[in-house]
């Protein structure tokens, strides 16, 4: 009757405006902590500072430099992720309703999936030459792996049985995608591209500081290079903010609505 | 068994007509792009004669060292900061923001921070890998049935007990579920570190060769780290298998 | 505890004497808050349970007798009145008793002979592997599980998990014992047999217990008492004694024409409750 914990209502709950002071806290705590560690025990060189460090993002803010970087990671993140999204389901597709096939290649997928994708760059690069169409190609290698499996994993989850219930009950071919084929990969298509989005990101991050003249990836090892800390921790910040501008919505996504398995 | 052999020779024919076909490629058409299968043989062969063990050897080391660092460690704070209610609540939103950030993007900074040699790809590794094991233990030590944790209490089980006999069998399938991220993961980032500034690894073996054109090599470097790579996953999903019977049993039962 | 209280008195026949206070819960409500709607699912219950007294409880699905259950075990507190064990307030979870909940709580990765012989690993129930090894054998017997020790639950049946929890509780032999459902996925002929074990360890080990079920049969062959539960909220609307003889044979007890006469009285008391209950459900829709 009574689902998970048997009750334990002598536990206090937690006071959410407390835990907030808490957080605030712990947050002014960090950063006073670094204000003041920076230039007396740990040489600024390092770990900068967050006065600094502010200084850097409102300079960036105010000449507006900071965009091109910004507008370059996002289109590259977008337009490798939609091309490898769609080859995967496409082949996610294709491969799963040809079993057969299927089986004799998987372990050729299986064996380019265990490449470590980053390692293609420098062939993309050689190939396509350093910008847009190199990252976008290397964004897209990692995107495809991920939503073929996915794809795979939804077609393989539908119901034969159901479907045959259904064709004996003169349900039409059109119905029974509706019904049945559709539900079960949808799922598994919507974990897929919520995963290969955050690797996507981290992909297109890597190849603009790998090669590239722009983005924030790029921003990050041309300041490291440049020994510049505070040009380093500005743009991982800013990286963060676009990070979890993107990210933390689909997390709170998946909240609601409760994945069906639990991974693949 | 027939079925099965049959299928093992349709991939090996698939195999060879792959190969012949990238064979005839280059020899009739150019292999300046695409070098050559028979080449990258020759050259596997001449690497493996040479420093290619060498520069495994190197890469092995940033991942094992790096993984013996963040591996215990991610997956005890996890389930520590998991099973602390007021911890978990405080720190959900830092969390949350850590997790949303592709860590990597950091190499630059080590690198600066550590210089030229295994220390900052130690580092990336032992990073990314607390992260992963982190995130997953954290998880897992929500999920844990309060039911199973009450029956022990009731036995008169103390809150060590209780943590070491449900707590962390319960967070097991997690940590796996994280392990399994975070192997493969120690090879990206190690090789993105050995990729941006290095003098040896596996990761350095693309860059040097791609730096010289030497197509022969580049393929040569992406075979090795598929084969590597390769075996990291199936060394994975094998101790998954082992550790997690009961799990399969649940999921199959269903 | 003083050593006096170690040692227990003679088994009880017939006539109870009075014998000291169990478990007493003393107008006790709970109030449970769901989606912002507090409700009251048990109200104004008051028990009593002398040592060694097996109580049953019977009323329909939702009155409440899981509540009553998670209260004497520690696990949830009264929002009224208070429960006391041995005399003294129930605070934290209640380690004097040993608790069958209504779900299997197996550990999911322990095989079965791993999951009955945990009591003994904790430190305060600590026995070497020898002795474990033998008291689990010797359960897996009792429970009719040879064979399966080194199954996990998930390859277990229903009613086959809850044998193992019934052996994992006994093992230890906790003084009270705290019974929910505990036989509901069992074949009829295995739940016989279930019911006589139990019979014979509870008289033999004079142990206090508090059985929930929905099987007023089950509970007039085993209980010296019976309470009636209303629908929900859940309060107490009659208490019978059950005057049979201990040790009890259950199964020729349930052939005895006064067996059928107090099984037959407590019917048409329940038989309201379960009408009102479908009722408030019909109505709920
Ligand atoms: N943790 C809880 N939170 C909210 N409501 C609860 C909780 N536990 C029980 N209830 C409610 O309290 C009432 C009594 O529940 P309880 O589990 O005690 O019933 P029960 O008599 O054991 O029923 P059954 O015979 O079906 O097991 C029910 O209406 C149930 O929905
Ligand atoms: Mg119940």
């Amino acid at each position: 009757m009574w689902k998970g914990s048997v009750v334990r209502n002598r536990q206090k709950a937690l006071n959410p405006r407390v835990v907030l002071v808490q957080q605030l806290a712990f947050l002014i705590l960090l950063i006073g902590a670094w204000q003041f560690v920076s230039g007396r025990l740990i040489p600024p060189f390092y770990i900068s500072n967050p006065l600094d460090i502010a200084g850097v993002i409102w300079k960036w803010l105010a000449d507006g430099s900071i965009w091109v970087h910004v507008r370059s990671t996002i289109v590259t993140l977008f337009m490798g992720y939609l091309v490898g999204a769609a080859l995967g389901i496409g082949l996610g597709l294709a491969l799963g309703l040809s079993p057969r096939t299927e089986r004799i290649v998987a372990p050729f997928i299986a064996a380019l999936y265990g490449l470590p994708k980053v390692a293609l760059l420098p062939l993309f690069v050689i190939f396509f030459g350093i910008g847009l169409v190199s990252k976008v190609a290397l964004v897209a290698s990692v995107v495809i792996f991920l939503l073929f499996y996915a794809t795979l994993a939804g077609v393989r989850d539908i119901d034969r049985d159901m479907i045959d219930g259904l064709r004996l009950m003169g349900a039409s071919g059109e119905e029974i995608t509706r019904k049945v084929r559709m539900p079960a990969i949808l799922p598994w298509l919507y974990t897929g591209l919520r995963t290969s989005l955050g690797y996507a990101l981290t992909t297109t991050v890597v190849s603009e500081a790998l090669s590239s003249n722009r983005g924030l990836g790029f921003l990050i090892e041309y300041s490291a290079s440049q020994f510049h800390s505070a040009g380093v921790f500005a743009a991982v910040v800013v990286l963060l903010v676009l990070s979890s501008a993107i990210m933390v919505p689909l997390g709170m996504l998946e909240r609601r609505s409760k994945p069906t398995r639990l991974s693949h | 068994m027939t079925d099965s052999s049959r299928l093992w020779l349709q991939r090996a024919i698939l195999l060879v007509a792959i190969l012949a076909a990238w064979e005839a490629c280059a020899r009739l058409v150019s292999d300046r792009w695409i070098s050559s299968p028979v080449a990258i043989a020759e050259r596997l062969a001449q690497w493996m004669a040479g420093d290619l063990w060498y520069h495994m050897m190197i890469t092995g080391t940033e991942i094992g060292a790096g993984l013996a660092i963040g591996i215990p460690l991610g997956v005890l704070t996890g389930m520590l900061l998991g099973r602390s209610k007021r911890m978990a609540a405080v720190f959900r939103p830092f969390i949350v923001l850590m997790n949303s950030l592709p860590i990597v993007a950091l190499t630059p900074l080590l690198i600066m921070w550590f210089g030229l040699g295994m220390q900052p790809k130690i580092v990336l590794v032992a990073f990314v890998s607390f992260l992963l094991m982190f995130f997953n233990s954290f998880s897992g030590a929500r999920a844990v049935d309060e039911e199973l944790m009450d029956t022990l209490a009731l036995m008169g089980a103390s809150a060590k007990e209780r943590f070491v006999k449900v707590v962390v069998p319960s967070c097991l399938t997690w940590t796996i579920a994280g392990l399994k991220n975070a192997l493969p993961y120690a090879l990206i980032a190690a090789v993105i570190g050995e990729m941006m500034l290095s003098r040896n690894g596996l990761g350095h073996l693309i860059t040097r060769s791609a730096q010289q054109f030497d197509m022969t090599g580049i393929y040569t470097a992406l075979f090795v780290l598929m084969v590597v790579g390769g075996l990291i996953n199936e060394g994975t999903t094998q101790l998954e298998n082992r550790l997690l019977r009961w799990r399969h049993l649940e999921t199959r039962g269903r | 505890m003083s050593h006096l209280q170690l040692i227990r008195p003679e088994p009880a026949t017939g006539a109870t004497p009075a014998r000291r206070r169990k478990i007493s819960l003393d107008k006790v409500a709970v109030d449970f808050t769901t989606r912002g709607k507090t409700f009251r699912a048990v109200d104004d219950v008051t028990i009593e349970v002398p040592e060694m007294q097996f109580l049953a409880l019977v009323g329909p699905s939702g009155c409440g007798k899981s509540t009553v259950l998670n209260m004497v075990a520690g696990l949830l507190a009264p929002s009224e009145g208070s429960v006391t064990y041995d005399g003294a307030p129930v605070e934290a979870a209640n380690t004097r008793v040993g608790y069958m909940t209504q779900k299997d709580t197996l550990l999911p990765w322990r095989s079965v002979a791993d999951n009955i012989g945990i009591a003994f690993e904790l430190r305060c129930r600590k026995a070497n592997a020898a002795e474990r090894r033998e008291r689990v054998a010797e359960m897996i017997d009792l429970v009719g599980l040879k064979g399966f020790e080194r199954h996990f639950p998930a390859e277990l049946s229903g009613g086959m998990r809850k044998r193992a929890a019934l052996a994992r509780m006994l093992i230890y032999e906790p003084e009270t014992l705290l019974l929910d459902e505990p036989f509901a996925a069992l074949d009829a002929q295995l739940r016989i047999l279930m019911q006589q074990e139990l019979l014979r360890l509870v008289e033999r080990r004079q142990m206090t217990v508090i059985l929930v079920t929905h099987d007023l049969e089950e509970a007039v062959l085993m209980a010296d008492r019976v309470m009636v539960f209303t629908s929900g909220p859940g309060r107490i609307r009659t208490e019978r004694d059950i005057p049979f003889e201990r040790p009890r044979n259950a199964m020729e007890l349930r052939f005895r024409p006064e067996f059928s006469a107090i099984h037959e009285e407590l019917w048409s008391e329940l038989k309201d409750e379960f009408a009102a209950s479908v009722e408030r459900e019909r109505r709920a829709q």
